[in-house]
């Protein structure tokens, strides 16, 4: 990846910058790293602290702000405009847990490995298809299969908050071993994640159109 | 995202919708998804025993309009084939046919994975029949 071979010296006083936002000696804003994780000068990990990471964003914010390089060189304002933007996409990302993990996956090219149906459970996918099926039905009027799409949806919550423990787990055990065969089971569970929380979003929109006086008691 | 009008006209009038029935020994039924997105599909054809071609196929899609325009597009396409044909058409002659958009490349991905499943299935129901007449006889 050709942004792990930047230039680690700073472009403006030629002292070895290893790859932090600024230069430790004359303190202009190097070009920025589109690591998220170098970015926040944080380890490759799975597992971070949520505080500590929203912390860093708002510190970054403020220090990387374009208004700050207004009277600065056209070099140091076009770095701040580049870091602003990988800021925003990387906080994004490293924020939530499932989008941490599908980059760290699309980083590790464990991604195009298995694009493909078939590694998917069959009974999970048997389930996806009925309850479409059912919420085909619902939308066509049939109301007599409220009761039903609601128990689902218990389901899949309960599912959800399944595999987020898996994930969970699976995350530290990652951060421990490095171990490829661990990504390859978090890249499972994330697809399983994928088919539930489709669902889930679905039902959701389904059932709250149909009775939005009941929303408010939730 | 704007459609192709091949896509619009198989997402507005999509052939061969419904389902054949699983228990028949000349069903084949391939169920798929899309772990990007989490779209499913379901492919099922109708084999003639007698010559091998693959007389009427349906499909039932839950997905983006280019998923069920790619699984309408495939249904057509089976129909008339011998498995060993239909076994080899593939996902770009779908995006090639429906103008699809680099992101929507997976939506036709998934139609030609549910044709592959589809004939694995009847493949197998066939396969366990033979084995059983082998013994019965
Ligand atoms: S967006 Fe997933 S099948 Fe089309
Ligand atoms: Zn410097």
């Amino acid at each position: 990846m050709s942004h792990f071979r930047q230039t680690v010296e700073c472009w403006q006083c030629g002292h070895p910058a290893e790859h932090s936002l600024f230069c430790r000696y004359c303190d202009s804003l190097q070009r920025p790293t589109a690591d998220y994780f170098r970015f926040f000068g944080l380890e490759p990990r799975l597992k971070i602290d949520a505080a500590n990471l929203e912390k860093r964003f708002y510190e970054l914010s403020r220090l990387l702000h374009p208004d700050r390089y207004l009277r600065k060189s056209p070099t140091e304002q076009q770095y701040s405009l580049e870091a602003t933007a990988i800021l925003n996409d990387a906080y994004r990302v490293l924020r939530n847990p499932v989008a941490r993990a599908e980059y760290v996956l699309r980083q590790a090219g464990v991604e195009s490995l298995e694009p493909r149906a078939r590694t998917l459970d069959p009974a999970l996918l048997a389930e996806v298809f009925e309850l479409n099926e059912a919420l085909e039905e619902f939308r066509g009027g049939d109301r007599s299969v409220r009761p039903a799409l609601e128990q689902a949806r218990e389901r899949f919550l309960a599912q959800r908050g399944e595999i987020d423990a898996g994930l969970e787990s699976l995350f530290e055990r990652y951060d421990e071993s490095r171990a490829p065969n661990v990504l390859a089971e978090i890249r499972k569970l994330l697809d399983r994640r994928k088919y539930v929380q489709n669902l889930i979003e679905q039902l959701d929109r389904e059932l709250a159109t149909e009775s939005t006086d009941a929303a408010t008691s939730d | 995202m704007a459609y192709s009008d091949k896509v619009l006209d198989h997402y507005n009038n999509p052939r061969n919708v419904g389902s054949l029935d699983k228990n028949d020994p000349r069903v084949g039924t391939g169920m798929v998804g899309a772990p990007e997105c989490g779209d499913v599909m379901k492919l099922q054809i109708l084999v003639d025993e007698e010559t091998g071609v693959i007389a009427d196929a349906k499909f039932k899609t839950f997905g983006c309009g280019s998923a069920i325009a790619s699984s309408s597009l495939a249904t057509e396409w089976v129909k008339g084939k011998t498995l060993d044909e239909a076994l080899k058409i593939k996902n770009t002659e779908i995006v090639n046919e429906l103008a699809l958009p680099p992101v929507k490349i997976h939506c036709s991905v998934l139609a030609e994975d549910a044709i592959k499943a589809a004939i694995e299935d009847y493949k197998r129901k066939r396969a366990a029949r033979e084995a059983l007449a082998g013994k019965a006889s």
